[in-house]
């Protein structure tokens, strides 16, 4: 098996960046998802001053070119900038945390929307019911449960596709920091654009197969809503 | 509401703590490899993950260190790393890893301190290196050479030349696709106008700065059917996909492309790998190694892609 | 419960109610036009909203003894069951199945106790909501506009189990209605309000028979229903 792939993709390390590929974007969607979310609950439930400001720059860090992030995050990373000490660069960690800058706005700005449409009546039934705080926040994340696994399977499709910020960040060595799109980027360089596509092909493929899984696990309750 | 987010956070983190020791190098894959197949989506990964398993314990990871180099696409793209790689592992027990970037990039990444050793073939921007401070000294490994290629019957006829064929293509407006991202190759060639005194090469309509690596370089230059400057290694692993292409100029000595290998200084960064990366310098420049290097290619290409001239003591 | 000197403001809507008795036990009638104040007043009463300024004496009661339904309930994204018995959950009750379908069967909901709540049909919905609000046995009920656009049928039944519920353990209740028969029909006592404010209050005679207030015999003007008899 490894004989064919090798064959095929020649020596760009590809079962190591089907392994990167799926520490890091485990890692980045699951941290970034729990930021996220947290920070687009609480931004809708608070206000204070310069909260608009806080939603404009929100929503312009979601469409954020990813290479300027990662850029913005080696500049972090290396030895001369501020979190140099982590020595970060040129591992998967820092990949993971260049890609928590680039998602996090994006899951935090999806429930944040959502919020803002449906918590206060959330909340308004809540206090009909009786509930207490807990109990709010409980309620609060469970009927708003399938948005927020739609951002979250949002933030994990971005976390897959991402090319720029790993490849500076990570520098794109093989059987190490190389995940499978920089490995389609590396292909591409070289001129071998079948085995590229190929590959892209496999990283849709699983990529599908984690929207089926999702989908499995969220259980379908919508019947026909009555409007 | 927070309360939710950490149990379900915790209880996945449990299960995938393991994995998080695949992140920190390259040893003992196995497990993570594993966990991972039972969490993540089941079905695909579990063939993966199983011929993970059997390539991880025939690499037999004893790293005694790692070292971390930079060096350029192109050096990446000749092969020759993979093939030393796991020969220098064997014999020094040192796991060379490598980040391929532009000639600028890894010098710079080396004057950061980012990696211990550079390997890279512009020889002004070497010596610039050492003169810094970062770099300690520079040693000569081997070099290649930089050819020409442009369509078969195209209006450059053979030759040896350089100069009159860059002439021929400002003269004549010929299609010419530059690297155009300031690297060894992009370097050579605009050293060559420099020395020809022609400055607005640009100014030729179909002078195309791709911005690309060589390989994708390479591609464009075959669609437009134009000339193009290329390292002699890339053209050889390439060539088979470009029938309508050939050699047009080869052998001035303005196309040596000679490659140099610099520690980065310890002085500046004392937590480099220094042991290391003067281990491998002296591998390199080895005339065993030396020797390997000069067979490189041979078999596949039916020439070898490069010829070794480190100094020997 | 006592309101004193209740006020809030909503953008362009100033709410003060400078005195409302509202007696235990009794069913209260809040009357009105559109945008006189009667939500943003139930929102104060449930908590949802908080006044700007004066004092809500709940005379002891606490928010898990308060409920309210509204014209749009708020349903889970659940059974028709699992709606119906959240208020217990939430209490840490125990829910009792039988009960529970005794409810249901009561709005004619129990072979739609497994279906997706959000799928019925709107009437279907109020009265869900409804039965939700009183599952738990609270001490005070809002029913804000719940009836309005209800079917005869479905009218009366609500009318009839506030009645009954009147009848076993009385408990407040304050209906929010534009509907004068219903008001007449079920409520102890009246409660005019206009513009933020309460003109009048006392038992449905007083108020919608003989008003004193001018804009209140301006509003009666307005509706259909005669009061005079039935």
């Amino acid at each position: 098996m490894k004989q064919l792939f090798s064959q095929f993709f020649g020596t760009v390390g590809v079962l190591d960046s089907i392994r990167v590929t799926l520490i890091m974007s485990f890692w980045s969607t699951l941290i970034a998802s729990v930021l996220g979310i947290f920070l687009g609950l609480l931004l809708e439930r608070k206000d204070f001053p310069g909260k608009r400001l806080t939603v404009r720059i929100n929503r312009t860090l979601m469409g954020a070119p990813p290479v300027v992030i990662g850029l913005l995050a080696y500049m972090l990373l290396r030895k001369k900038g501020p979190f140099g000490s982590l020595r970060w660069v040129f591992t998967i960690k820092g990949m993971v945390f260049a890609q928590v800058l680039i998602i996090t706005p994006i899951v935090c700005g999806m429930v944040y929307s959502y919020a803002v449409r449906t918590a206060p009546a959330i909340r308004a039934f809540a206090r009909t019911m009786g509930a207490d705080r807990t109990q709010t926040g409980r309620l609060l994340i469970r009927e708003m449960k399938n948005e927020i696994y739609f951002a979250v399977v949002s933030g994990y499709g971005r976390s897959i596709s991402e090319v720029g910020a790993v490849f500076l960040v990570g520098g794109n060595i093989k059987n190490n920091t190389r995940t499978m799109t920089t490995a389609i980027s590396t292909l591409k360089g070289a001129g071998d654009y079948y085995e590229g596509i190929f590959l892209g092909v496999v990283l849709m493929i699983m990529a599908f197969a984690v929207q089926t899984l999702a989908d499995y696990f969220r259980k379908e309750e919508t019947g026909d809503e009555n409007f | 509401m927070r309360k939710a987010n950490k149990a379900i956070a915790m209880a996945m983190a449990a299960m995938m703590a393991l994995s998080m020791t695949a992140c920190s190098g390259s040893a003992a894959e196995t497990a993570p490899a594993e966990t991972e197949a039972a969490t993540e989506a089941a079905a695909e990964e579990t063939e993966a993950a199983e011929t993970e398993e059997a390539a991880e314990t025939e690499e037999a990871k004893e790293a005694e260190g790692v070292l971390l180099m930079a060096t350029t696409t192109s050096t990446d793209n000749t092969g020759l790393l993979d093939y030393l790689q796991p020969l220098f592992l064997e014999e020094t027990g040192i796991d060379l890893q490598w980040t391929a970037v532009g000639t600028g990039d890894a010098i710079q990444k080396g004057k950061d301190g980012e990696v211990d050793v550079v390997l890279v073939h512009s020889k002004a921007k070497e010596e610039e290196f050492v003169e810094s401070g970062f770099g300690v000294e520079r040693f000569q490994v081997m070099y290649n050479d930089f050819i020409i290629i442009g369509p078969k019957d195209g209006p450059i006829e053979k030759t040896e030349d350089i100069e009159s064929v860059f002439k021929q293509v400002m003269d004549e407006q010929l299609v010419f696709v530059s690297r155009g991202d300031n690297s060894g190759t992009h370097n050579k060639e605009t050293g060559i106008w420099d020395k020809l005194g022609i400055a607005d090469y640009e100014s030729n309509p179909n002078y195309i700065s791709a911005g690309a690596g060589m390989g994708d370089t390479i591609n464009m230059t075959d669609e437009k059917g134009g000339y193009c400057l290329t390292d002699r290694g890339t053209w050889l692993a390439k060539k088979a996909d470009y029938p309508d292409m050939e050699i047009v100029c080869e052998g001035d000595a303005n196309l040596l492309n000679q490659y140099g290998v610099i520690a980065v200084n310890p002085e500046k960064y004392p937590d480099v790998n220094n042991e290391a990366a003067n281990t491998f310098i002296e591998w390199i420049c080895s005339p065993e190694v030396q020797k390997l290097i000069g067979e490189f290619g041979v078999e596949e290409y039916g020439e070898p892609l490069f010829f070794p001239n480190a100094e020997q003591k | 419960m006592k309101i004193s000197n209740l006020e809030k403001q909503m953008g362009d809507f100033h709410l003060h109610i400078r005195e409302m008795n509202l007696e235990d036990g009794l069913v209260h009638g809040l009357v009105g036009s559109n945008g006189c104040g009667k939500t943003t007043l139930s929102k104060l009463i449930t908590g949802i909203l908080t006044p700007d300024g004066g004092t809500i004496d709940y005379e002891g009661l606490t928010f898990r003894d308060i409920t309210m339904t509204s014209q749009k309930p708020y349903l889970l994204h659940d059974t028709v069951y699992q709606n119906l018995i959240y208020p217990l959950k939430i209490r840490g009750i125990r829910p009792d199945e039988e009960e529970a379908d005794q409810w249901l069967s009561r709005c004619g909901l129990l072979d739609k106790k497994k279906q997706y709540a959000r799928s019925l049909s709107s009437g279907e919905q109020q009265k869900l909501s409804f039965i939700r609000a009183l599952i738990f046995k609270p001490k005070l009920v809002i029913v804000d506009e719940t009836l309005s656009n209800l079917d005869p049928d479905s009218t009366e039944l609500f009318e009839q189990l506030i009645l009954e519920q009147q009848r076993k353990r009385p408990i407040t209740w304050i209906t929010i209605s534009h509907q004068l028969v219903h008001i007449k029909k079920i409520c102890d006592r009246v409660h005019f309000l206009e513009r933020g404010e309460q003109l009048a209050e006392g038992t449905p005679e007083e108020i919608l028979l003989r008003p004193s207030h001018p804009a209140i015999r301006n509003f009666l003007s307005k509706t259909e229903v005669s009061f005079r008899g039935d």
